[in-house]
């Protein structure tokens, strides 16, 4: 179950990421109007703008935040073809009162590319202060400060030409010494002749490079990729890799069969067998690499979760905005979930139903029509509950009117 | 109308070019090109080179063309020498040039003709003046002295037929009445830095321009008062800009540097271009529309010139993603998506074939994303691990107690699945390993658990003398070892209570200390040789216990005696077991098991050290032991031992090490890191049975660090990193843990060495106070005073003085 809100963020376009920090307490947002935003979770959960600057001149695609072993630091990379890395100093306290507005400083601003930097993400924490990039002239960058005390000093260490353009990066957080760094690359090249838009690379220590070991060729992903992960590892054997393309992907990439030359036992795990929610955009894991979230075309999240068997479902859609009334009928269709139901919503009740309840053990819990709260404004954000738990319901929250229009009379 | 996109080279770069009235010639100058084109259907082709002649003087390097907006043989180029040159293309003869007006001191940087009086003709220039020349007249007609450094771009208003705009270095724009010359009409700073070009919008009021400051704005002109209507901020400086016939909020802009694309933008999304033109290898330098909207003309520094057409421009709007998701370490969802308008199709599948048909420019502008929080209110994962994290018992207990405890907290928060993997734990290593090992636990642990009656007596055994009551304690305790190995020995585990119910003990192993009482009569009862009839395996030789129990009590007491700690009991049942009745036992065994006894430390000793089972090198007299001990790795090995030698049915065995990681790695792989951490930290010593190997305790031990630093629970970490037996895990909490010391003095930070400060020049403040001497390493000081010295010193010195050795006559308290 799962409790709605609503921020208005105020970008003045299209917000492309967002990012939690390591603790889940801070987030960041980016936007096309070239911003960047930080809100931070008062003790009663509230989310409160604490920073906003204009950060880039070009659409800012990507925000991340590193170990906050080093500091309160922000990656972000933009159209206008730089990263930059952003430090928060603490200035004077406020007067009684006001909120203080926390100042981020640009520490460095990495002009490397010649052309748009599509994803910026800092590498694990075992490996010191290491940032990737990369861009859609096909090169990946791999950043290192030296001196974590000093982040305006990085060095450029490797350049992996991937030759595709590309649009996404990921690193592979794992504990485990038994894998050494890695990376996978996607590429939202359009063209399905240009082959595999997934390349895994890996740092060897010995020939102190990285080496493209894996291109996932029997996934057989031609399609655009938009997005890329790897679930955080805590203990597993074998790495997963989603992707976001025209569907979305987990891949399992575990240790190589015997006498495999193969780097990998590349295996697809998940694919969802009707494809409902329209070319996938994002995808992004919980901390302990157990459940997916993958948002799609038609605006919402679904979350994925692996059952005993080790078979991928979905265990809740949470719809984004309410006003999207016709993609009800996908959802109410989508076989491989099993329970489903569909917000029966109209414009002057705000009350979901279930509509079909595939699953007879959860009619008595969610066939009562469940009144959703109203929004209730604090501020610049609002709340409302939403009913819908993980495998009997979901539900929707109402439109977003006033936000919305709030938000469209602005542009 | 052509309606490709192509290209042709030049010998060199073009700084300009021009459209001629019907659109289908085109004119480009560069300081070493100059040349009139025919646009076909698919190919450019050269109708003229105006750069011919003897003498290509400065004349012929042109900073700006205009091609004559009513006579379409009229051309005027800006010259860099400072020329405005005429051109007639009607000239019979090979030079078309028709006049040279030098009125400018300085480089020409742009002449432009008036839309409606096509004989106007205006220069800016570098000297800081506009002229206006009337071409029929063949002199400057008209001087503005504009009173700045420089005038990029000067254009007459296609509204106000006698205005025109003037753009210069210092940021300003100058609008102009070309009747006055005395004075501009208005004049305003319009960037921070230099303006390189601007435009007047076909149909409304406004004028663009375009700056190194890497905006292109938009002025509203129609009140007197200039007003900002909109900011485009581009990633470069922007070089020249044109607005998109019959599109009223287009602009096409190029860069002047770094970016060679062209980008049309929509003024009203002013952040990411509408579309954007990458032929060109290098910077454009110029363009002009076609009179069409889908079509224009650029010329670039990469010497090409090229006919664009906007349905092979990228969109850079459509690759851009519009989503933003993310998820935190409670499972709460950020998510942030693209407010969609009814205009864009709704349904994902049929968005999904239609991603080809790019968005419509309103759909374009009407860019907004909404964001929200999905915060979890359920109890999920994460909420059980955290709470999991923050109850467990990892140490100080043990292991039979921490089992059940986390079994417990498991079963609080319904995680019935860990709870059984806790309790199968239980179950497997402290029953099988109850018995023989039983002593193990309490007995060395330095703070004993009052709670705990048996360890007490055992404690009360270890240290007493030869007690027969004790004896039989002891003795009891190994019956009920060989009680549990027995069952052990049916290989089921959950069976012992059925097996011991043979003997007439009911449910004897699972919890020792309950039953402690019944076994203590049972032996009581003298029945030295049950023993076997316990056990169902008749190679089993009792008289060995009752043997060592009551016929070498000394042996037994002195066994513990030297042994005073965990491996000893062990040791003991083990020795028993292997040697087989043979008297060898218990002294021999409990010698060898002190050496792997750790030293006591100063904090309470963890369990895991006090359940150290004697490894298999304690005996190297007996072969089947130790072969035992490294094919079955500790925790099983007394059991193991004992069952092998006294009962031959080693094969038999079950090893439960392997069912339980596998279970661990299964936990471990549906992301429950803790379960694996949580059991390899209970588990101690035994962990070894488990035939993990070292690596993947390292990832789990770090998992869980990390999801536990994620969750804030540092006291949690503290402890795992502490309890973790591999080094790697173990120096976390000793790294970057920097101890600065600075001067007693002046309170500098010392950098060089420990005892002498760069500032005071001096080791005075690390003098001992008893020797006089530089103290070089560990320095004690007085806390009252602030005098020490060598600790051996001072130590010394207070075993017979109380004040300080200084002679600063304080009472020094050192404790």
């Amino acid at each position: 179950m799962f409790e709605a809100h609503s921020i208005n963020a105020e970008h003045k376009d299209l917000i492309h990421d967002v990012a939690y920090d390591y603790y889940g307490q801070r987030m960041a947002t980016c936007s096309s109007d070239q911003s960047v935003k930080v809100w931070d979770q008062d003790d009663q959960k509230n989310w409160n703008l604490s920073a906003n600057w204009k950060a880039h001149s070009g659409s800012v695609w990507k925000v991340t935040w590193a170990h906050p072993e080093f500091g309160q630091v922000l990656a972000t990379c933009s159209f206008d073809r730089t990263a930059a890395i952003w430090e928060e100093i603490i200035g004077e306290t406020p007067p009684q009162g006001e909120r203080s507005l926390k100042t981020w400083i640009r520490r460095t601003n990495l002009v490397d590319s010649r052309t748009s930097v599509t994803d910026v993400k800092f590498g694990p924490k075992s490996l010191g202060l290491q940032l990737a990039t990369c861009s859609t002239d096909g090169v990946v960058r791999i950043y290192e400060a030296p001196d974590v005390m000093n982040l305006s000093q990085w060095t450029l260490q490797y350049e992996i030409n991937c030759k595709l353009p590309c649009s996404c990066l990921t690193w592979n957080h794992s504990f485990s010494r038994l894998h050494p760094p890695m990376i996978a690359v996607g590429s939202d090249d359009p063209s399905p002749s240009n082959g595999s838009k997934v390349a895994i690379y890996e740092y060897s220590e010995n020939s102190r490079r990285w080496a493209k070991t894996e291109s996932l060729a029997s996934i057989g992903v031609t399609e655009p990729v938009h997005d890329i992960a790897f679930a955080p590892n805590l203990g597993r054997s074998y790495h997963l890799l989603a992707i976001a393309t025209k569907d979305v992907r987990i891949v399992t990439l575990g240790p190589p069969t015997e006498g495999s030359s193969q780097r990998f036992d590349v295996q697809l795990t998940a694919q969802p067998e009707d494809n409902l929610s329209g070319t996938v955009w994002r995808v992004s894991w919980n901390i302990l690499g157990t459940i997916l979230a993958s948002s799609g075309d038609d605006g919402c999240v679904r979350l994925w979760k692996a059952n005993y068997m080790n078979s991928w479902k979905c265990i809740s859609i949470l719809r984004g905005d309410g006003t999207q009334a016709k993609s009800d009928t996908s959802v109410t269709n989508m076989p491989t979930m099993g329970q489903i139901a569909a917000p029966n919503q109209s414009s002057t009740t705000r009350y979901y139903k279930l509509g079909s309840i595939t699953n007879p053990n959860q009619v008595q819990k969610g066939l009562a029509p469940i009144p959703i709260s109203k929004w209730q404004p604090i501020g610049r954000f609002q709340r409302m509950t939403w009913i819908g738990s993980d495998f009997t319901s979901y539900g929707s929250p109402p439109p977003l009117e006033k936000s919305a229009k709030a938000l469209c009379g602005k542009t | 109308m052509s309606a490709k996109t192509m290209c042709v080279s030049q010998e060199g770069p073009a700084n300009a070019l021009a459209l001629n009235r019907d659109n289908n010639q085109v004119v480009i100058a560069g300081r070493n090109v100059f040349k009139v084109f025919n646009i076909e259907e698919d190919e450019f082709v050269e109708s003229c080179n105006l750069r011919v002649g003897k003498n290509l003087n400065l004349n012929f390097s042109c900073n700006d063309v205009a091609w004559n907006t009513l006579e379409d043989h009229t051309l005027a180029t800006a010259a860099t020498n400072g020329a405005v040159v005429l051109w007639n293309l009607g000239r019979p003869s090979r030079s078309k040039q028709q006049h040279v007006f030098m009125d400018h001191k300085r480089t020409v940087n742009k002449v432009s003709f008036h839309p409606a009086e096509p004989h106007w003709l205006i220069s800016g220039s570098q000297d800081g003046t506009m002229k206006c020349f009337d071409i029929r007249m063949r002199e400057a007609t008209r001087t503005f002295m504009s009173n700045t450094e420089s005038i990029r771009d000067v254009q007459f208003s296609p509204q106000m037929l006698n205005a025109f705009a003037a753009v210069s270095e210092n940021g300003n724009v100058q609008l102009w009445d070309v009747r006055r010359t005395d004075k501009c009409t208005h004049q305003y700073t319009a960037h921070s830095g230099p303006v390189f070009a601007c435009d007047w919008h076909p149909e409304s009021n406004w004028l663009a321009t375009a700056s190194r400051d890497k905006t292109i704005k938009v002025w509203e002109l129609t009140t007197g008062k200039p007003v900002l209507e909109y900011t485009i901020s581009t990633i470069a400086s922007v070089g020249r800009i044109k607005w998109r016939p019959q599109r009223k909020f287009h602009i096409a802009s190029c860069a002047l540097v770094v970016d060679s694309s062209i980008n049309v933008w929509d003024i009203r999304r002013p952040y990411i271009p509408f579309a954007s033109f990458k032929e060109h290898k290098d910077v454009a330098t110029g363009l002009a529309w076609r009179g069409d909207p889908q079509v224009f003309l650029s010329v670039s520094r990469d010497c090409t010139l090229v006919h664009h057409v906007f349905k092979d421009a990228s969109r850079p709007a459509d690759q851009a993603n519009p989503q933003g998701i993310s998820l935190n370490s409670a499972g709460d969802v950020a998510f942030a998506c693209r407010i969609s308008n009814s205009n864009v199709p709704v349904s994902a599948k049929i968005q999904g074939y239609l991603r080809k048909t790019h968005l419509t420019s309103e759909q374009f502008c009407q860019a907004t994303s909404s964001m929200h929080l999905y915060s979890v209110k359920a109890i999920r994962e994460t909420r059980w691990m955290v709470e999991s994290a923050r109850r467990y018992l990892l140490s100080g207990r043990s292991l039979a107690e921490m089992c059940d405890h986390n079994a417990g907290v498991a079963r609080d928060l319904g995680r019935h699945q860990v709870s059984l993997v806790w309790s199968i734990i239980k179950t497997l290593y402290w029953s099988s390993r109850g018995g023989p090992g039983d002593p193990n636990p309490p007995p060395a642990a330095g703070p004993l658990r009052d709670d705990n009656p048996v360890s007490g007596e055992l404690a009360a055994a270890t240290s007493g003398v030869t007690a027969n009551c004790e004896t039989e304690q002891r003795t009891t305790r190994s019956g009920g070892g060989v009680l549990n190995v027995s069952t052990t020995t049916n290989g089921d585990v959950q069976g012992s209570g059925a097996a011991n119910g043979d003997a007439g003990v009911d449910s004897f192993a699972a919890e020792e200390e309950n039953e402690n009482e019944d076994t203590m009569e049972i032996f009581q009862n003298g029945a030295h040789l049950r023993l076997p009839s316990f056990s169902k395996t008749p190679m089993t030789q009792g008289d060995f216990f009752f043997g060592d129990g009551e016929m070498d009590p000394l042996d037994m007491d002195s066994g513990f005696g030297v042994g005073s700690s965990v491996g000893v009991g062990g040791g003991l049942i083990r020795g028993l077991g292997s040697t087989n009745g043979s008297q060898a036992g218990p002294v021999g065994v409990a010698g060898p098991a002190d050496e792997w006894v750790l030293p006591s430390e100063a904090f309470p000793l963890r369990h895991e050290i006090l359940d150290r089972s004697p490894p298999p090198e304690t005996f190297p007299n007996h072969m089947e032991p130790s072969e035992q001990g490294t094919e079955q790795p500790a925790p099983l090995l007394s059991v193991a031992g004992l069952l092998a030698c006294s009962i031959g049915l080693g094969p038999s065995m079950w090893e439960c090490g392997r069912v339980v990681a596998d279970a661990l790695r299964h936990h471990a792989a549906l992301g429950d890191v803790q379960m694996a951490a949580s059991a390899l930290l209970v588990l101690g010593e035994k962990r070894r049975s488990l035939d993990i190997d070292e690596a993947t305790q390292e990832l789990w031990m770090l998992g869980y660090i990390d999801f536990l630093g994620h969750h804030q629970l540092y006291n949690v970490a503290s402890q795992v990193i502490q309890l973790s037996w591999l080094p790697s895990v173990n120096q976390l909490s000793q790294q970057s843990t920097t101890y600065y010391t600075c001067c007693g003095n002046c309170e500098k930070v010392l950098h060089r060495t420990g005892w002498l400060c760069d500032r005071c020049h001096s080791s005075e403040a690390s003098l001992c106070g008893v020797c006089h001497q530089v103290v070089k390493g560990l320095y004690v000081w007085c806390q009252g005073c602030a005098h020490g010295g060598h600790i051996h010193h001072i130590q010394q010195w207070l075993a017979t003085n109380k004040h300080c050795p200084s002679g600063c006559g304080h009472l020094c308290e050192y404790n």
